[in-house]
Parts: structure tokens; sequence; C-alpha cells
């Protein structure tokens, strides 16, 4: 059995990182799926943040990850806020439906 | 190697009663309980009434500026926690940069307030 | 408890201004009568960031850091912040009669711009990467909401929507990469991290070029070069039109002053490493802004693909700025980009003074054809805007064409000449497109007459800017003094 190390989260927080872009990019269904995979990746990026903390013995890595997660918050309220209004003026939340404008 | 087998043994354990009673207790009432089927036990119940409609029905938009509402003043929390426990270290400046972090919370609430966000009608 | 060990709060002065007098204004709208809020917060909104230059301009010489070195206040930050307050300002100025044509007259929206001006301001003083970051996010967070602020608007809307989506995928690119950075260079403030970078001699973990390129790549988003330009010309149009006026202008400005200072500061000594992708970037930039804007019909998605033009110009300035080890011509790049942006700006706030004032029977159009036959029915808006758009296209004695001048001069000096020859090239194509507008106003048969009428303060914006425009090349003085001092500021600590 192997010691859990530095590069083990390492690679879990790029392995969400890039699921949750992938995410962004392949999902055709739904924007609410969109918002997950920001999510997603914000919190790769704090798991980067709070293991360099640890493995540094430094405190900055845990509060650049408060910050962070308090960001992903008010960005997930924000985004969900004009969802809403999307969705009143549209009816649909489809990705494949963002199209007015070509792009 | 060995420290680190022992540290997680009480949740080997706890896996072990969990997966245990998760089988042990729809075994035991599919033996020991007695069945009579019937059709109605599986229609949804809804005060006596027939169901009106589908469970997933779009609801009320009002719901989501709640959440949003929470999600926002939730949040203080994730700072609030570890100021409270670092209080005597961190001095009077830090004690008043709370103060001036509620501070802006609170403008936050007034404004929403105000506006009629918290009213429900 | 232990005593206070109070920061210094004076170099942070405007910024501090500009939080309290935020607070002010959303509780002064709130608590005011319904009909007329608009109007006075609107007012206030102006005047306070007007008020808050000279708060800015306190700062004079050499390099002030606070906040346990989080905070930096010099004068290059001075120069960016004056340029960002200038266009905030004209924004709001310009917005007043486009949301009451629109219906949507609603205080939030001058405080909103004020939230995103203070979170600019925040970014272009970030000496370390949390400032950086949380800066970077007030600035988006209320960007976001404006964009989408016309809420019966499905294009608006969708602007909004595909802005938040896309701008919240490059903060989470920047953030990786500041978390890698951090991680491998074990430090988030940018004078230690170039103090390390410069003892280093060039050599780093490929953690740390791992991160630098995550950073490029959401800074690459924010400032939309190619190829993180997507949602330029979905938002821009969409947007309501004084919201793209900001957006083409102040974000801009403001992620290019963060951009110099993060490349230019702690990564500064790795020129080597990042020089060639600011290269691609500042290529693809010019390239896709020349060709891809000459099938437009819409005006505000023209001026989408000229602005990620004018972004590929200005970082040319910073490709010379990565030659490592080579201080005078680091200091010449920047202060190329610098007056560039300057220039820009005027440019801009014109063109989109102008975009505002097309206007038939009280509706706003922006469709290119609707300028046809304006040098007939308004012969003063014609030529103001055709000569902005002889200045965007390079054309001299005016000012995009010194603009152009100094970054393509600082090219040559750094022997980038590849960069300098695309650069001409790509606004030979580009001044196809600009010409077209002003040959549609002059040459083509009018359609329906646009409204006439010019409010003061627009003429006032006009002649300002066209002043600038035209009579930059007699008297560049300010502009270039305030670009070498600030530029100064960034190299000799």
């Amino acid at each position: 059995m192997l010691e859990i190390g530095l590069s083990h989260y390492l690679v879990l927080a790029a392995i969400m990182f890039t699921l949750g872009v992938f995410g962004i990019f392949l999902n055709r269904k739904n924007v609410i799926i969109i918002m997950m995979s920001i999510e997603l990746i914000l919190l790769a990026v704090n798991i980067n943040l709070v293991a360099f903390s640890a493995h540094l013995g430094d405190m900055v890595g845990q509060v650049f990850a408060l910050f962070v997660l308090t960001v992903a918050a008010g960005e997930a309220a924000i985004g969900l806020a004009i969802l809403v209004v999307y969705f009143r003026n549209r009816g649909t939340i489809a990705v494949e439906d963002i199209r007015i404008m070509k792009g | 190697m060995e420290n680190l087998l022992v540290e997680y043994l009480p949740i080997l354990i706890f896996i072990g009663l969990a997966v245990g009673l998760a089988v042990i207790i729809p075994i035991a009432s599919l033996i020991i309980v007695p069945q009579k089927p019937d059709a109605e036990k599986l229609s949804a119940y809804e005060c006596g009434f027939d169901a009106f409609e589908d469970a997933r029905i779009k609801f009320d938009v009002r719901f989501y500026l709640v959440a949003i509402l929470f999600i926002i003043f939730d949040l203080e929390v994730a700072f609030l926690f570890p100021w409270a426990v670092s209080l005597g270290t961190i001095g009077v400046f830090g004690f008043w940069s709370m103060v001036v972090f509620l501070g802006i919370l609170t403008v936050g609430f007034i404004y929403e307030w105000r506006k009629g966000a918290l009213e429900w009608e | 408890m232990p005593l206070a060990t109070l920061p210094t709060l004076t170099p942070a002065l405007p910024e501090i201004f500009l939080a309290i007098a935020s607070m002010l204004l959303l509780m002064l709208g709130v608590f005011s009568s319904e009909e007329n809020n608009t109007r006075t917060v609107s007012y206030a909104s102006v005047l306070v960031l007007i008020v808050a230059i000279p708060f800015v301009g306190l700062v004079t010489e050499g390099r002030t850091v606070t906040f346990g070195g989080a905070f930096v206040t010099d004068t290059f930050a001075v120069y960016i912040k004056a340029l960002v307050l200038v266009s905030a300002a004209t924004a709001i100025i310009m917005s007043k009669d486009y949301l009451k044509i629109q219906g949507i007259e609603r205080f939030e929206f001058p405080v909103l711009i004020v939230l995103a001006t203070l979170g600019m301001m925040m970014m272009i003083s970030a000496n370390d990467l949390i400032a950086l970051y949380l800066g970077l996010e007030l600035q988006s967070l209320s960007l976001y909401v404006i964009a989408s602020f016309q809420r019966d608007s499905a294009r608006s809307a969708e602007a909004g929507l595909k802005y938040f989506v896309l701008g919240a995928l490059a903060s989470g690119l920047l953030l990786y990469g500041m978390s890698m950075i951090y991680g491998f260079a074990g430090t988030t403030s940018f004078d230690t991290l170039a103090n390390i970078f410069h003892d280093a001699h060039g050599h780093v973990s490929v953690g740390v070029i791992v991160g630098i390129v995550f950073m490029l790549a959401g800074l690459a988003f924010k400032v939309s070069a190619v190829p993180f330009h997507m949602w330029t010309p979905d938002v821009y149009e969409g947007a309501p039109t004084p919201v793209t006026a900001l957006f083409a202008v102040a974000p801009k400005i403001a992620a290019m002053g963060l951009f110099i200072r993060v490349m230019v500061g702690p990564f500064g000594e790795l020129g080597a490493q990042w020089q060639q992708i600011i290269i691609f970037i500042s290529v693809a930039s010019m390239l896709l802004g020349a060709f891809a804007a000459i099938n437009q019909t819409n005006i505000k998605r023209l001026m989408a693909y000229s602005s990620i033009g004018h972004m590929g110009y200005a970082l040319i300035g910073l490709a010379v700025a990565g030659t490592a080890g080579d201080a005078a011509l680091q200091a010449l790049g920047v202060q190329s980009m610098l007056i560039y942006l300057g220039i820009y700006m005027f440019m801009n706030i014109g063109t989109f003074a102008c975009i505002l004032l097309m206007k038939r029977d009280g509706r706003m159009v922006e469709g290119i054809d609707d300028l046809a036959g304006l040098s007939k029915s308004n012969p003063g808006l014609a030529m103001i805007l055709s000569i902005f758009m002889f200045s965007m296209a390079g054309i001299p004695p005016l000012a995009g064409f010194l603009g152009k001048l100094y970054v393509f001069q600082a090219a040559i000096q750094a022997e980038l000449y590849a960069l300098a020859v695309i650069g001409v090239l790509a606004s030979v194509v580009g001044a196809y497109y600009y010409i077209r507008i002003i040959k549609v106003m002059y040459f083509d048969d009018p359609v329906d007459e646009l409204d006439r009428g010019i409010s003061l303060e627009m003429k006032a914006i006009l002649v300002v800017t066209g002043v600038v425009i035209v009579f930059f090349v007699f008297y560049p003085v300010p502009l270039l003094t305030g670009a070498e001092s600030a530029t100064a500021a960034l190299f000799h600590k």
C-alpha cells in the first residue's frame, strides 16, 4: 500500500479540473450542468490550494481556499439569477437553444 | 504504514456496519413482514386525493430568490468561524476588520429588505 | 488582546472612498423616491468617480506597499486607474438616454458600474495573487449582472449568460494557474515571487510554467485575445449599448494593466518562457480582428472584432516587454502599450457615443446600413464618426496612427520584425471595414433619417474625444509623460 502524498491530491485536482472543463464544452443539455462544472473547477483549485498549504506548512493556501469558496458561492448566486432571467425570456435552459446570436 | 492502517480502522468498521445494516434491514423486512401486495400501496399519496399532476413540475421562481439570498448570507460563517477561533491573536485590527465586513453585509441586507425581496407576496 | 498593527490606509484611499461611496449610493437609491432616483444616483455616481481621480493622483512619486504587501500604489497604477475612472464615468453619462428609451431606468446600474470600477482598481493595485483574484472577481461579478441588465430582452439575457459561463471558466483557469504557482513557488506575494525567479535565473520547475500558462490563458480571456475571444462578439451585440461601451474600454484597460503588472512584475525574469505565447496571441488577435470584422452588419459586433484586433496591437508592446534581460527594451514595450491603451480609450468612447446616437423614431438601431446617407441628414455626426473610423484604421496624422506607430517601433527595436510586419498588414486589412463605414455614410443612398438632437453631455463627449484624436499629434506630451513615469515605476523599484 502506498502513502497518500501531495502528488495524489494534485492528480485528483487535475482530474476534477479536466472533468469540469469538459463538462462545460461537451454538455449539450442543460445550463445547470455547466454551472455544476464551474463549481467542480473551483473545487479542484481548492483541493490544490489546501494540498499545497499542507505540504508547504503555509497558511496562505488555506486562506486563499476560503476566499475562493466565498467567491464561488457569490458566482453561483449570480449565475442562477442570470439563468432565471434567461428562462423567463426564452422558456428553456437547454444549451442548444442559446444561440439567438451566432457565435 | 502500520500506523496508517490502524488510523483508518474505525472507518473500516463503520463501512462494514453501514453495509451490513443496509443489507440486513431490507432482507429482514422481506422475510419477516407479512406480504399483502396491493396496487393502492404503490400509488402516490396526496392527502387522500389522487395525485393532481406529475411531481416534476416547475416550481415558483421565488424559491430561487430565497435560495440565492441564503447562499450569500450563509457564507459569512466561513469567515466568522476562523475569525472567532483566532480572535485572541489577530488583535484589534482583526476585530474591526470583521465589524467592517459585517457592516457591508448589513448594507446588502437593508437593500434587499427595502427592495421587497424578503416579502413572499 | 494584542495591540493592532494597523496597516497604513492612505495608499488605498481611493479604493476605500469608492467602497464607502458605492454603499452610500446604494442606500441613497433604495431610500429615495421611485421617480427620480436613477437620475440622482447616476449623477452622484459620476461625481464619485470624478472625485476619485484626484484621490488616485495623490500618489506622485515612488512605490507604496500596504496591507502586508498585498496592495501596491505606484504611478503605473495611477495611470491605468485614471483611464479606468474616466471611461467608467463616461459610460454612466452615456447610459442616461439609453436607459430611458429602453425602459430600464434602475438605480442599480450606476452603482454596479461603480462597484465594477472598484474591482478594477483593486486588481490594478494587486501585489498578491489573492488580492488579484478578489479584485478581478468583484469586477467580473458586477459586469455579469450589467451585461444582462435589460431583463426583458432575450438577447441581453443571453449575453449575460454567455459572459458569465466563459468569464467563470476564465476565472477557473486563472485560479488553477495561481494554485500551481503558489504550490511550486511557495508564496502568493508578487515581490517574493519576483525575488525567487530572479535568483533562479530563468530555471524554474515545470509546475510554475504550467501555472504561468494557465494564468496567461485566463488573462487572455479577460482581454478577449484570440484564441479566447469567442464570447466577445455575442456579448457586445447582446448587452445594452452603454454596457458594451463600458466593456470595450474599462475592463479591457484594467485587464491589460493587470497583464502588464503580472507578466513584467513577478514573471519578468521568465520572459523567455512566455514571450512566444504572447507573440502568438498578439498575431492571432490582429489577424482575426482584421478578417472576421469584414462581413459584419451589426455595428456593435463590428466593434467587438475591432477591439479584439486592438488588443492584438496592444499586446505587441507586452511581447516586447518579454525580452528578458534588457530593461530599457522592456520599458519601451510597456510604454508603447500604455500609450496605445490611452489612445484606444478615447477612440472607443467617441465611437460608442456615436453608436448611442443612432436612433430612429425614438428607438435604437445598430445596423451599419442604418448609417447610410448620414452625411446629408447629420453632417456633424458623420464627420466626427469618420474621424474616429480613420483613427481606428490608423490613418495619419490621427492619434490611432501614432499609437500603432509606437508599438510597431517598439517591436522593431526588439527585432520582432515579423510581429511588426503582420501588424501593418492587419491594419491595412482592418482599414477596409472602417473605411466601409465612412463610405456607407457618405456615398450610399440615404434610408430613413436618423433622429437628430444630441444632448449636451453627448456633445461634450464627442467634442472632447474628437479634439484629443485630431490634435494628439500636436500635443502628445501629457499622455507620453504619463506613460513614461508609469513605466518607470515598474522598472525602478
